[in-house]
């Protein structure tokens, strides 16, 4: 039974972008409801796996080889990774028969998206690394083309490409550290590498782990390989919602919590994931404070909430970590639709166009600062409880620097939410542009999600014990739900983070008084609006890239006789150092 | 039979096809070239098989590379002489300054 919920969920996202592709452009009505139909039945068919968790591979592919067997194991980790992707996956499905509606080419944007539904559910739930590179690598190529779905438009097409060569370097990493540890163990099994990580010598063992952490951080788009994400908002946002905040991002973190067992005992990586998670939290709440293009911000403000988690594995606090994964997908992919409902509805996206809106689209007002509350860390939110848990599992384990670190990304978070919803929905309307109601399916997905803004964090002790029962080599020991609950509130940590919070809606509040302070910090901003330089340094290694090129050329010379010549010349080498060797 | 004398034609044929890719400029030369190297690889082939006592098999693959190493052949000439008459020259050289 189990075998099969696990091959519907993958293969019906898959089955569906065959069936939207096939059914064609000139039946739009139709691709709507198949894309539809597919996504919610993927969605049920990963919320049925939920309660036949286990740690066995239950499904198994012999293929027999140097390959191994393909295996899927649904434990605890997977199936709630599996539901969270298909779940918010159908709703950004629901939320885009309105968002699309009159698309010239619905067949190959829904065929993507299912596709991508299907590999990020493939990629959380197989249990051989060899399947997790190419899951991986399929997620990369979908992101590229969804990114890039408006081509006639340039920036469109150089947003996918960063995100596909910088994802791809990433991947580079995995398959290397995937290579050596089926050198050592003589599997790709995961299980089989986190039973035994000793059977790599230390320093191996170091390199896999820093190549992982490399591979996670260009996925999750940590810092120094974030610059991807914000040029990723040129996707419909639907797409935004989806993949560059609920789901594929979050395989970076998945990674690090999937071989956090084995690479814990490695010098240095603890604290370089926590040095990774604070840089990624601090600084792109910064740039998310100064960003003027809403989806920006958004993008900036995902970057960030991704670091907490990060930071969260560093610390050792598994759980928190991938509790707050499941509210920042929740209340992230709720910001990023009702943002598209807004941007679709007036047709820009500058912040200091907009104002004034929330008279025009109280609906999408509503559920908007539902989201953004939760973004901020406000008590009953499901971004309250994850954060705090977060927040105090870093005090306790991790060094009090970096939970410094993340308290003040904590305030920034909670003013440059204020700021969003303040400049988009309140004051004086700035753009000349009328905006009309959304649409009813995007009420529907958004209203959704809001719901599950307001009741995700129920889940905690449902959620822990699944990943304390199905992780065996985590030793997790997670408290009942209850338990989780009172220890947040009457923890002194939540104190200091809710007045942090505080501290940073006071700031929004009284900004003109204090507009003294944003003066003199404006350098700050200025380098903050700068990507503090990231952008610069990805441009040069582009500039350099052509340049080499552009030198090598000249060993092509297009004749014959001369490459004949390189043939003879290399056949020499190989031969003297054969002789020379043997 | 012996091997080192084998070995030593295989080099040597294996030369002359090299020399003439070397200095020819024809089409159909450089075509005529690239079946004397396959040659060579193919005696280098057997010979392999002889010494490991898997004459069967190594001959067996030599069949096939023929096989495909004429159909490599027949399609380079047939695109020697489209070039021909397209481009009214066998000459290499004179046909990569053609590239944009």
């Amino acid at each position: 039974m189990t075998d099969i919920l696990i091959i519907l969920a993958i293969g019906l996202p898959w089955l569906g972008a065959l069936a939207v592709w096939l059914v064609g452009n000139k039946r739009p009505e139709q691709q709507h409801l198949l894309a539809v139909i597919f996504a919610v039945a993927a969605g049920l068919a990963a919320l049925l796996l939920i309660p036949s968790y286990s740690d066995a591979a239950e499904l198994k592919i012999e293929v027999g080889s140097v390959f191994g067997d393909f295996t899927f194991v649904p434990d605890g980790l997977g199936v709630f990774l599996a539901a969270v992707a298909t779940v918010v996956g159908s709703l950004a499905v629901i939320f885009s028969v309105d968002y699309m509606h009159g698309d010239a080419e619905l067949g190959r944007y829904y065929a993507l998206v299912l596709l991508f539904i299907g590999s990020m559910v493939g990629l959380v739930l197989t249990g051989s690394m060899l399947l997790l590179f190419i899951f991986w690598e399929m997620t990369a190529l979908c992101s590229y083309a969804l990114i890039s779905f408006y081509n006639d438009d340039p920036k469109a097409v150089e947003g996918g490409i960063k995100a596909l060569v910088i994802t791809s370097l990433g991947g580079v990493g995995m398959m290397i550290g995937a290579l050596i540890i089926y050198a050592y163990v003589g599997s790709y099994e995961i299980s089989d590498f986190l039973a035994d990580p000793e059977a790599l010598p230390s320093g191996v063992l170091g390199v896999v782990a820093f190549g992982f952490l490399a591979a996670a951080a260009a996925k999750s788009a940590q810092v120094p390989f974030h610059t991807w994400l914000p040029g990723a908002m040129e996707a419909p946002s639907p797409i935004s919602a989806l993949i560059h905040a609920a789901t594929m991002v979050n395989a970076g973190v998945y990674l690090l919590v999937r071989f956090y067992p084995a690479f814990e005992d490695v010098e240095g990586w603890t604290t370089a994931v926590i040095l990774v998670g604070l840089l990624s939290g601090l600084l792109s709440a910064l740039m998310a404070l100064v960003a003027q293009d809403l989806k920006r911000a958004l993008a900036y403000s995902t970057v960030s909430q991704l670091g907490y988690m990060v930071y969260a594995v560093g610390t050792g606090a598994i759980f928190a970590s991938q509790f707050h994964l499941l509210s920042h997908a929740v209340f992230k992919a709720l910001l990023f639709l009702s943002a598209g409902a807004v941007i679709h509805s007036v047709g820009t996206r500058d912040m200091r166009q907009m104002g004034g809106l929330g008279k025009q689209m109280p609906f999408m007002r509503n559920v908007f600062i539902v989201g953004a509350l939760a973004l901020a860390g406000l008590p009953i939110l499901n971004g309250f409880w994850s954060k705090e848990l977060v927040l105090e599992g870093g005090l306790e384990e991790g060094p009090v620097w970096a939970y410094a670190g993340m308290l003040i990304g904590a305030g920034i978070t909670a003013l440059y939410s204020f700021r969003m919803v303040w400049l988009v929905f309140f004051g004086e309307p700035r753009g000349t542009t009328h905006a009309h109601d959304a649409g009813q399916y995007m009420k529907l997905a958004t209203g959704i999600l809001a719901v599950g803004t307001f009741t995700t964090w129920l889940l905690a002790g449902v959620f822990g014990e699944l990943l304390e029962d199905s992780l065996p080599y985590h030793h997790l020991e997670v408290e009942t739900g209850t338990k989780i609950i009172e220890d947040v509130i009457t923890a002194p940590a939540t104190l200091v983070a809710l007045g942090v919070v505080a501290l940073g809606l006071l700031g929004w509040w009284f900004r003109k008084p204090l507009s003294g302070i944003a003066e003199a910090l404006s350098p700050v901003g200025d380098a903050a609006a700068n990507d503090f330089g990231f952008e610069a340094v990805n441009r040069q290694i582009v500039h350099w890239t052509k340049e080499a090129a552009t030198a090598l050329r000249a060993t092509q010379t297009g004749y014959l006789n001369w490459n004949v010549v390189g043939i003879i010349g290399g056949l020499i080498a190989v031969l003297v150092i054969l002789v020379l060797g043997a | 039979m012996n091997l080192d004398i084998l070995l030593v034609g295989v080099l040597a044929i294996f030369g002359i096809g090299l020399y003439g890719l070397l200095i020819t400029r024809n089409l159909i030369k450089v075509v005529v070239a690239l079946q004397i190297l396959v040659k060579a690889a193919l005696l280098a082939l057997v010979a392999a098989g002889e010494a490991s006592n898997q004459l069967n098999l190594s001959q067996s693959i030599a069949m096939t590379v023929i096989v495909a190493d004429t159909v490599v052949a027949v399609i380079g000439l047939a695109l020697a002489v489209q070039v021909k008459r397209v481009l009214g020259t066998f000459d290499t050289t004179l046909l990569s300054k053609l590239r944009g």
